[in-house]
């Protein structure tokens, strides 16, 4: 599948949610409470990564739920990618850093206190994390001499923010499940010496802008 | 059971719907799809423009053979035969200190000449990805060369990448 898809199947979640969201801004006036207690939440999508490629994040959030309408929103993760002597090029690459994003979700449905939502977010990111890079010697085409090719724990770090979209639903008792599409756009980063890196943890493959997706399970605490 | 609760179970089950496919959309794309994005441009080489004594652009009117030397001592032709061009490109080794190469130019009357150029560069691994090919770009810091043929060799632009457009050196060859 194409960004380009993905990015079709965003804007379309995206009209069917503003068609739904009538008001979604506007403060319900009625005896809820407006502090509503504190979610955490687990990303399969992340975990599911790790196990299928090369890279992948462990992600768990905060979630203070503020009248079941806006989400404060606290993520916290761990991104590696293990890329070993890859058969066509012969590079290794590997990384382990933590991360983190801080936003805010908005509720966008009408009815706000059902237990299922469609929620719009920002958050800001950041990491700092160290790049082995290594590729096993090779002969100079032209004059054959031996190359060598790496770096050790090159530091690096980004900053970037994300818009998101997704939906959250109850599943049963404290439990919810859902997800979120992410358009992530980076904002500041230092790449070290290789003046590139691979895969930036939390963010993704490194490029200017990329698509993401959390699928998390949720229990209101 | 009241209408408004058969409502909440309905749209519970469309909720989870979604939740459930959007899983499956997301374990078969990792399944299926990976993308490459390499440089369609990727050669690293040095461009050599040849110029007249008073600094333009000039055509070659002899003809020119460049060839280095490998690990193993033995040669390697790099250029064959140039003529009639104003420009030429050379490759550029990936790691070593300083390359030595061998200009060896000849005219219409069957004079030769024979001239060592070294190059000396900082060598600058570049990573684009793990599913690119490893290169070298480099940042030229000096020459020294033998002037049988060769006047003079200038750094223009030291920085050597993936840019074809750049010029690196231009060089200047002996009047007859």
């Amino acid at each position: 599948m194409t960004q380009a898809r993905l990015i079709c199947i965003f804007t379309s979640l995206l009209i069917s949610a503003s068609a739904w969201s009538q008001g979604f801004l506007k403060w319900e006036a009625d005896t809820v409470p407006m502090f509503r207690g504190v979610a955490v939440s687990f990303d399969l999508a992340g975990a599911t990564q790790l196990q299928l490629s090369d890279y992948g994040q462990l992600e768990g959030a905060v979630r203070v739920n503020l009248h079941d309408q806006y989400f404060p929103t606290l993520e916290i993760g761990l991104g590696k990618a293990s890329h070993e002597n890859d058969e066509v090029t012969g590079i290794s690459y590997h990384t382990s850093a933590p991360y983190f994003r801080l936003g805010c979700d908005v509720n966008l449905l009408k009815k706000k206190h059902t237990g299922n939502r469609i929620f719009a977010g920002f958050r800001y990111a950041y990491t700092h994390y160290k790049i082995d890079l290594d590729r096993q010697n090779f002969p100079d085409p032209v004059w054959q001499w031996d190359t060598g090719f790496g770096v050790k724990d090159e530091p690096c770090y980004q900053h970037w923010a994300e818009v998101l979209l997704g939906i959250d639903a109850k599943v049963a008792g404290p439990l919810h499940m859902g997800w979120s599409v992410r358009y992530r756009k980076r904002l500041a980063h230092d790449d070290g010496k290789p003046e590139k890196t691979w895969y930036v943890p939390g963010y993704g493959i490194q490029e200017s802008t990329r698509l993401g997706y959390t699928f998390n399970l949720t229990i209101d605490i | 059971m009241n209408e408004e609760y058969k409502q909440w179970i309905g749209l519970r089950k469309i909720w989870m719907m979604l939740c459930a496919a959007f899983f499956i959309l997301h374990s078969s794309f990792f399944i299926s799809c990976s993308s490459i994005n390499c440089p369609v441009q990727n050669t690293v080489s040095t461009h050599f423009v040849i110029c007249d004594a008073d600094g333009n652009e000039t055509t070659l009117s002899d003809t020119l053979w460049v060839w280095t030397k490998r690990s193993d001592d033995t040669d390697t032709l790099l250029l064959n035969r140039l003529i009639g061009k104003s420009d030429f490109s050379l490759p550029i080794s990936y790691s070593h200190p300083e390359d030595m190469l061998v200009f060896f130019k000849g005219d219409i009357n069957g004079t030769f000449t024979l001239d060592t150029l070294w190059l000396k560069k900082d060598d600058i691994p570049h990573f684009e990805s793990v599913d690119c090919p490893a290169h070298f770009f480099h940042q030229l810091t000096g020459t020294r060369y033998t002037r049988n043929g060769i006047d003079s060799i200038t750094i223009i632009d030291p920085r050597v990448d993936y840019d074809p457009s750049k010029t690196h050196l231009h060089i200047y060859f002996a009047a007859h």
